[in-house]
């Protein structure tokens, strides 16, 4: 075939697809002004999973906000609003949103199972089953004093407890910790630090109110050494990692750490 | 020569059509990192029966506001309003059509001492 010939159609044929798809991309593109939630840029995409929970926290209605939520999949996303709700009372958003979003999360079965509550009794906590790996040290609260117990604004948090919580039935292995006034009531909005070899994270307590309000928790990853701190406290737990539970019919998983920090008795 | 001409428009309009297919159809935009005020009116509309959802909870018309401010820089009663139309188009329940209302009229108070202010 000579090039007289088939140079005009690669000619009009390239000239044409780059124009078509010129035309497509950017002169005429799809769809612009009908986008769905999970297109949105990543800040306004929380700001709509907090709407969604604010809504949720305003009616109750759970079945909408699933319905709501699963445009963004199913996958993870109770854990998604957890996360969030950490990071927004950190940044300094309204409390009320915080506490949305952690409801919200709660509500979809973003919980942990297995803590014993002392302070605020909550319906349905299942007891704790007996440790059956070697425990880390614990210490007991002594008590110092006969008078009534009194809280001590301002007084620092100590280490008062560190048990192993061997539940097969959650989630993940978790780090619990409950933040206790010296009446023994929880105390919300506390600032919880963790530090491991790459990198720290914060966390605060008060945003699984079902829990207790001193109540948070925090997903321990594997082969990863914590260290917990309660900023301006001397309170510090070091080296803690997952550690292997045996299972009721053999076999082992991973256990929670429970942690309790206690303001001393006046 | 002559042929030339004949064979390059038809190549091009093959082209094109191959590009354009190729644009919309097999491999189309796809937008990320979009602001609401694109959401389809679907979504739009309930984002702002959410909103709406939530003010019937904290009864704080300026949080209400601020939430609607990122649908876009139109009036909030505006869009309220045209959520109550789209809710009425598309036949949602009579409870959220009075929970969207409920903004709505509160906007409408708000706003109306302005109007009459104004010449």
């Amino acid at each position: 075939m000579r090039s007289s010939t088939w140079l005009p159609w690669v000619l009009g044929g390239v000239l044409g697809l780059l124009a078509g798809v010129f035309y497509a991309w950017r002169v005429n593109p799809v769809s612009y002004t009908q986008t769905d939630p999970t297109s949105l840029r990543a800040d306004f995409r929380m700001d709509y999973l907090a709407l969604i929970a604010s809504a949720h926290a305003g009616t109750g209605d759970l079945g909408r906000a699933q319905e709501r939520l699963a445009v963004f999949g199913a996958e993870g996303i109770g854990e998604t609003l957890g996360a969030l709700a950490q990071q927004r009372l950190a940044a300094g958003y309204p409390e009320a949103e915080a506490r949305a979003l952690a409801g919200l999360a709660a509500a979809l079965g973003e919980r942990p199972s297995g803590l014993p509550l002392t302070t605020t009794g909550t319906p349905g906590a299942t007891p704790v089953r007996p440790i059956t790996t070697t425990p880390r040290p614990i210490r007991t609260p002594q008590a110092t004093s006969t008078r009534a117990l009194t809280a001590t604004p301002g007084a620092p948090f100590q280490l008062t407890r560190q048990e192993l919580l061997c539940d097969a039935e959650a989630v993940a292995p978790r780090l619990q910790v409950q933040v206790l006034d010296a009446s023994g009531r929880g105390v919300p909005s506390i600032e919880i630090r963790v530090i491991w070899d790459q990198g720290s994270d914060r966390f605060f307590t008060g945003l699984k109110p079902e829990l207790g309000a001193g109540y948070a928790d925090f997903t321990l990853q594997p082969e990863i050494a914590y260290t917990v701190e309660l900023p301006g406290s001397s309170a510090l737990v070091t080296n803690l990692e997952r550690e292997p539970c045996t299972a009721d019919q053999g076999g082992s998983f991973d256990g929670s750490w429970l942690l309790v920090f206690s303001q001393p008795a006046r | 020569m002559p042929r030339f001409l004949p064979r390059f428009l038809l190549g091009l309009a093959v082209g094109l059509a191959a590009g354009l297919l190729y644009g919309w159809v097999i491999q189309p935009v796809e937008y990320v990192d979009t602001a609401p005020n694109t959401l389809d009116a679907q979504y739009r509309t309930d984002f702002i029966l959410m909103v709406s959802e939530t003010y019937g909870a904290e009864r704080d018309l300026g949080r209400a506001q601020l939430r609607l401010a990122s649908l876009g820089p139109e009036p909030p009663l505006e869009k309220v309003e045209a959520a109550i139309l789209y809710a009425v188009e598309h036949g949602l329940s009579r409870d959220d059509l009075a929970t969207i209302n409920r903004l709505a009229v509160d906007l409408r108070t708000l706003s109306s001492p302005t109007e009459a202010a104004s010449p």
